[in-house]
């Protein structure tokens, strides 16, 4: 399969993607942001419909919708848009704008469908240099805000006691959430970009307890999840996406379940010694 | 490097309402000053203006004492009152003390940090849970967590806004020795709330009561006296003394409620 030029595409820029995306999710779980990030994989779908009317380039379209109500959602606060009405809302809306705009510009639905979903096999070379160099920024400024994010995160009202300038945090976070939003979008769809920014973590955080190792195996679990799609959906019919949010949403199962079992198991290896 | 704090004509009002009234008071480099009052007297605000998140409508907070020169402004530690941990936070207490460290940018721990770390966990009686996941700890086990996550930015002036409430009384006693305890020996300011003047007593050098619009502050024993207490609460309220614990009685039960706490008598 790798002897066509669009599978290595496919495997290199879908590694750049999980591996953004898998760091990125620890924090969207710890921030409970994991709907808000659901969110903004719709506004970019209508931005990237948007985009194919004005006769843009799709991910332009993206950036600006997302990074636009990153720094709208970031300025009025999270906490009012965490509430459930107020998301549903903000999501009916754009998906609505987004069909809007399709119809505007005739495009085929083919083209909506992989907006929706995603689509491996479209990625160009030149996509591919965007992506890492997107990442890549991203990545670089997690790691300059590492110590304050994590801070913010895991301890918010200890973050404030400390003096950290946690509203630029909380808009800083959510740019970068919007940005890796509208970089992964192109590749997995704006359905699926919610599987990579919640459950790898989210399986993660069942086998670890410190934040950086978390990250690490949030990445690797992305990863995986994604050539196992890319393999599978090779070789079979079905759908890269389907594959990818399949294994993803199986290995956290199975580490839900270790952990479960685990923590069953402690309590009665503790009892001799309790009494 | 002993800090203290003088508070002058300090007035906040908050969504209308006055909180803190024409309040001063100083505290002396190196002292514990316990605060307490009823719940919504502003101790809590208090703490807010001092630390800057709040900017009082006039008067001001000055700091004295000798903190190092190079300093613009005294590092200042700060426990906060409700901190909900979530128990699966993937953080060693070791990890979740490293936190407090003053540097904002750089990912990894010096040498120097690390030494400071261990040495906030060894003073605060942390090192045996050090590696335990800090959403696992026990109440009094966190709150000594905060105290050192606090004491790592090794600061001038350490606030505390209830550290010893949802303690047991063991806990409690235990907690209020290790501050005063730490305190004295890095020559660290204390603000310290609790609705307990009992616990206070014994180790604040003084105390500041505060009620909504009043305030008064000096020694236990001067702070504590049926007259003192009659003008802030606005009402008779009598203190009496049984062996070395203070009583608080009103003839309005509601009125000093939230001051019951130091009716106990053992």
């Amino acid at each position: 399969m790798f002897q066509y030029p669009f599978m290595q595409n496919a495997f290199l820029a879908g590694t750049i993607v999980a591996v953004m995306c898998g760091v990125i999710a620890v924090f969207v779980i710890a921030r409970g942001l994991s709907f808000i990030a659901h969110t903004f994989s719709h506004i970019g779908f209508s931005g990237a419909a948007f985009a194919v009317f004005m006769g843009w380039s799709p991910l332009n379209g993206l950036l600006l919708f997302t990074s636009a109500s990153a720094l709208i959602i970031g300025r009025m606060g999270v906490k009012t848009f965490r509430r459930d009405v107020s998301i549903s809302i903000v999501l009916s809306v754009f998906l609505g704008l987004g069909y809007l705009f399709l119809k505007l510009s005739n495009t085929q639905s083919t083209g909506m469908m992989s907006l929706l979903f995603g689509s491996v096999i479209g990625i160009s070379v030149s996509d591919i240099w965007l992506m890492t160099w997107l990442s890549a920024s991203v990545l670089v400024l997690l790691v300059l805000g590492y110590k304050m994010l994590v801070f913010d995160s895991f301890d918010p009202v200890g973050a404030e006691a400390a003096r950290l300038p946690i509203r630029f945090i909380s808009i800083g976070f959510l740019l970068l959430i919007s940005v890796a939003i509208a970089e992964s979008v192109q590749f997995v769809g704006a359905l699926l970009v919610f599987t990579l920014m919640t459950t790898p973590a989210a399986t993660a955080r069942y086998l670890t307890q410190s934040v950086f190792r978390m990250m690490v195996y949030s990445a690797v679990i992305a990863v995986i999840g994604l050539w196992a799609g890319l393999v599978l959906g090779y070789y079979t019919s079905a759908p890269t996406s389907f594959y990818i949010s399949a294994v993803e949403g199986v290995l956290y199962f199975m580490a839900l379940g270790w952990h479960s079992l685990r923590e069953r198991m402690a309590p009665k290896l503790q009892l001799p010694s309790a009494e | 490097m002993s800090g203290g704090i003088r508070v002058h004509d300090l007035n906040v009002s908050l969504g209308g309402q006055s909180i803190l009234h024409d309040l001063s008071f100083s505290m002396h480099p190196g002292d514990f000053l316990g605060v307490i009052g009823p719940n919504g007297a502003g101790k809590s605000t208090l703490f807010k203006v001092i630390l800057g998140m709040l900017k009082p409508q006039s008067g001001e907070v000055n700091y004295i004492g000798n903190a190092a020169p190079e300093k613009q402004s005294p590092t200042i530690g700060y426990v906060p009152q409700s901190r909900q941990i979530d128990p699966e936070v993937p953080l060693r207490t070791w990890d979740f003390v490293s936190l407090g460290l003053p540097h904002k940018v750089r990912p990894w721990l010096t040498r120097r940090d690390k030494k400071t770390i261990n040495e906030a966990l060894q003073m605060t009686d942390c090192e045996r849970f050090a590696h335990k996941a800090i959403g696992k700890l026990s109440g009094g086990e966190r709150q000594r967590a905060f105290l050192a996550q606090a004491l790592v930015r090794d600061p001038d002036i350490l606030l505390l806004d209830e550290p010893t409430s949802n303690l047991d009384p063991g806990a409690q006693e235990q907690m209020a020795w290790l501050v005063d305890h730490v305190c004295r020996e890095r020559g660290i300011g204390v603000l310290f709330i609790s609705h307990d003047v009992n616990l206070i007593a014994k180790y604040a050098d003084r105390i500041l009561y505060l009620t909504r619009g009043n305030f008064a502050v000096g020694t236990v024993n001067e702070v504590m006296q049926s007259d003192v207490l009659t003008n802030l609460y606005g009402t008779a309220v009598e203190v009496t003394r049984v062996g070395s614990k203070v009583q608080v009685i009103t003839s309005l039960k509601d009125a000093v409620t939230p001051i019951c706490y130091h009716a106990e008598v053992n």
